[in-house]
């Protein structure tokens, strides 16, 4: 029995569409039109107890679209959203209760007091038994390190701070599925890993089942086991991460600078042209069959370079290629 | 003369902005519209109760009062908001910093986009509340050119002292955080002073004065004034005069009370 | 209910809090009303002192109205002033997820998150109006009066609360609602008088409606012994019913919520 249950999802956006300068405002003012947007579509997604996915996708590609309605906040156009056996809209109380939610960007602590008052209004909210509060809270603040923040309100703290005073508000009540919408966004490296080691350690102790999205590759590696792509509203991959990795990280790619113009290459065996201009060329190679100085000695013989770069393989390259090829993600056995 | 061109070029870009945000909110426009059809009625239907058993009330008969009250119905979203929220806001989100490093001058940009936004409304109100009056309520507007020269002479004027009055008042931002309350408290004193709701003379004598002494009355009352005919046109030379010298000392006031809140936003890093 | 009751005071003791943080607005906050409320009053006693009274209502007799009126715009204030600025200040922020996303009513968690203390300003003057008029006025002043009066106000506030709630709930689909809850509340200025000063058409609409009319004419009306009937006790099922609407808008626009994209 999943946790959270997705099937056949999807959601369209009606926008006014406005044109440009003062007669288009006009214009809209008297006769708008629409413009209908599909943001999700038809997505099926089962995740298990325990699990730590990671939801990623370039922006716009219907995370938060989806995170949102998984949450509860926006109601789907098609489909139905089971968590933990409640329907997030229908049943919206009843679903709260189990979930926490962070949204990297948005604070949902009040503002004008100090982090200790809005955790004992969330708590409150939440009607967490207040023994059972007591020992979370001194926990949180222990391994979060919120004793010196504890009394200054939202205002005046650093984003670290404020990420972290977000974490404690969203497990306070000890939620057994968790959404989390790029936590660690513009967040310090120091920040960063206390906060990966806090979900980590809450995930293993409680067995709690996280959804994270997230740009940052390093939150991908260290949380997730599986891995799930959306592009243009679509799901494109979904399986472990390990799969990802050693069927595209095998790829590498150089970029050639070039003193002439240049008219024509030929490429070796194993590599793909990426992109191509006048004075750079970026080829893509499998390292399993071909080696770098290969490559290299290959295309400086035909052309006058310059300069060369060699580039590491990093998820949103990666994801770029998955794009590209719409069936790249059948290769590595794709699930669901 | 390349920079007065340049200033030029600016102004209009800053005029077409303003002139499109104003038109950009739908739901506002129509539903200001809508607001001011209601408020015209009630006014309105009160005073004809008023008028209903007797021919004049302070002199005034029932026919000065409406056009009076008409106009000034009119003239009332120029004068009703000042700026203090964006005070508040640009202050709030330290965007304050940046909009005085920009090549304008800061209090001129503002002044410039206030008044396209005060002409645009104005013209608005006068298409509604103006054709309300005429064929329903069957007032009649002055048709003289001249009177309306005068009348919109009158109110740049009236306009300018208001906004560095509310420039000299939105500094208070600097130091309170309570915008919306300050607000209030200025839209009430210009309720009642500023002969938006009522002629002037109707006021008992004491209050006439403290009127007379606050420059509010400079931007509804004088202008509403002239465009319904309590005032003479042979009068509008001392008129003027009065709303220069207001103006320039309200001009004066603005730039030395903003200079000095400004410094403290810089000493404290804000 | 106990629960909400026991959480909406813990959340009145936060908003004390900040506001004793930051005093000085506190007192700006509710002094401005005040200010507001006199200017207005000003202004009509300024035209008023000049005529014995209008179409046979007297000063006083207007006063009562205008203090009813004052007395049910200030419960509005006070627990739904929150709702003027649901989609300036939540909704296109995007704060209002987090009600969303939180074991309570996201309606109540809105109007929790800011009780508005400048109503003290209008319970001030409201209740100077209502107690000066009946004092000058010579109305019997006892359990029944004083009962009927709570009763009126309380379904007046309500009227206010539900007609604020079903224009604030139109920001689900235009973002920000201000513009259009500031029109129908403007009509509460009507209501500021005896509906007869009106035209029929207007009278109506303020009666069945925009039905500021149960919050001030009917029952002013009653005290003063006017012959108006069964009207006089129809404010608390006028208030229900707009409320029971209200809501159900509400809820209607929470379904479209986000819907027009960003």
């Amino acid at each position: 029995m999943p946790i959270i249950d997705v099937r056949n999802l999807g959601k369209t956006y009606r926008t006014i569409e406005k044109e440009g300068g003062v007669k288009g405002a006009v214009k809209a003012l008297f006769r708008p039109q629409y413009r209908e947007k599909v943001a999700v579509h038809d997505l099926n997604f089962q995740i298990d107890a325990g699990e730590i996915v990671g939801y990623i996708g370039v922006n716009g590609a219907g995370k938060s679209t989806t995170i949102k309605m998984l949450t509860g906040i926006l109601y789907p156009t098609t489909g139905s959203i089971s968590v933990l056996g409640h329907d997030p809209q229908r049943e919206r109380v009843a679903n709260a209760r189990n979930i926490g939610v962070v949204f990297g960007q948005r604070s949902q602590l009040w503002w004008d007091l100090a982090l200790i008052e809005s955790l004992n209004l969330v708590a409150n909210i939440y009607e967490v038994e207040p023994s059972r509060y007591k020992q979370l809270l001194s926990h949180f603040a222990e391994v979060l390190e919120l004793d010196e923040i504890l009394k200054t309100p939202i205002r005046s703290m650093s984003l670290g701070q404020k990420m972290r005073a977000e974490l404690a508000a969203t497990f306070i009540h000890e939620p057994k599925v968790v959404y989390l919408d790029e936590p660690t966004i513009g967040l310090d490296v120091m920040v960063k890993q206390r906060i990966r080691e806090f979900i980590k350690d809450y995930n293993q102790t409680h067995n709690t089942t996280v959804m994270l999205t997230t740009h940052d590759l390093g939150d991908i590696e260290q949380l997730c086991s599986r891995v799930i792509i959306i592009d243009a509203g679509s799901k494109v991959y979904d399986g472990p991460l390990n799969a990802i990795k050693q069927q595209f990280g095998k790829f590498r790619t150089i970029t050639f600078e070039t003193n002439q113009p240049i008219v024509s290459v030929n490429l070796p065996p194993a590599c793909e042209q990426l992109n191509l201009s006048e004075f750079s060329l970026e080829v893509r190679f499998d390292r399993s069959q071909i080696s770098a100085s290969q490559v290299a000695n290959a295309v400086m013989q035909q052309l006058d370079v310059a300069d060369f770069t060699l580039n590491e393989p990093d998820l949103e390259s990666i994801i770029k290629h998955l794009y590209q090829n719409p069936t790249a993600y059948n290769e590595v056995g794709a699930r669901g | 003369m390349d920079k007065l061109y340049y200033r030029l070029r600016t102004y209009r870009s800053v005029v077409g902005m303003n002139i499109k945000e104003i038109l950009a909110y739908n739901f506002w426009f129509w539903s200001q519209v809508g607001a001011h059809i209601l408020l015209t009625i009630a006014y309105i239907s009160f005073w004809k109760a008023l008028y209903s058993e007797r021919d004049s009330i302070a002199g005034l008969d029932m026919q000065q009062t409406l056009t009076y009250i008409i106009l000034a119905r009119i003239v009332m979203p120029l004068v009703q908001w000042g700026y203090t929220q964006e005070f508040g806001f640009w202050i709030r989100e330290g965007t304050i910093s940046s909009e005085l490093l920009r090549p304008v001058d800061f209090q001129e940009r503002i002044y410039i986009g206030h008044l396209t936004r005060t002409f645009v409304s104005l013209a608005q109100q006068l298409i509604v509340v103006g054709s309300l009056a005429l064929f329903v309520f069957k007032i009649s507007l002055p048709t003289d050119p001249l009177v309306w020269l005068s009348f919109l002479i009158s109110l740049l004027l009236g306009c300018s002292i208001l906004f560095c009055f509310d420039w000299i008042f939105g500094c208070i931002a600097f130091y309170s955080t309570e915008v919306w309350g300050l607000q209030v408290v200025r839209g009430s004193v210009l309720l009642l002073f500023s002969g938006v709701l009522l002629p002037l003379t109707m006021l008992p004598t004491a209050l006439q004065t403290i009127a007379k002494w606050l420059p509010f009355a400079q931007s509804v009352s004088v202008p509403v004034s002239i465009l319904s005919g309590m005032t003479p046109l042979s009068n509008l030379g001392s008129i003027w005069l009065q709303q220069l010298a207001w103006l320039s000392v309200m001009f004066i006031l603005s730039r030395l009370m903003f200079n000095f809140s400004v410094r403290k936003i810089t000493v404290q890093g804000g | 209910m106990l629960r909400y009751t026991k959480l909406y005071w813990y959340f009145v003791i936060q908003r004390f809090k900040i506001l004793m943080e930051y005093r000085l607005n506190f007192f700006i906050g509710s002094i401005s009303t005040v200010l507001f409320q006199g200017a207005s009053l000003v202004a009509l006693w300024a035209v008023l002192r000049q005529v014995p009274s209008i179409q046979g209502w007297t000063f006083e007799q207007i006063l009562l109205i205008y203090g009813l009126l004052t007395l049910s715009k200030g419960i509005n204030h006070l627990f739904a002033d929150n709702l003027w600025v649901v989609g300036r200040d939540y909704i296109r922020p995007g704060q209002f997820d987090r009600f969303l996303v939180r074991p309570i009513n996201p309606l109540f968690h809105l109007l929790a998150d800011r009780i508005c203390h400048d109503a003290i300003g209008d319970f001030i003057v409201g209740l100077s109006l209502v107690s000066y008029a009946m004092v000058q006025l010579q109305l019997p002043i006892n359990l029944t009066s004083i009962g009927f009066i709570i009763l009126m106000v309380i379904s007046g506030g309500v009227i206010f609360i539900a007609l604020n709630l079903i224009t604030a709930a139109t920001s689900f689909w235009i973002m920000d609602s201000i513009a259009v809850t500031n029109v129908v509340f403007h009509t509460n200025e009507f209501a500021q008088y005896p509906l007869t000063f009106y035209h029929r058409s207007i009278g109506m609409v303020l009666t069945w409606l925009i039905p500021y009319g149960f919050a001030s004419y009917y029952p002013a009306s009653y005290l003063l012994g006017h012959e108006i009937g069964w009207m006089a006790w129809l404010a608390p099922v006028v208030a229900l019913v707009c409320i029971t609407i209200a809501y159900k808008g509400w809820l209607l626009g929470l379904r479209n919520y986000g819907s027009t994209g960003s």
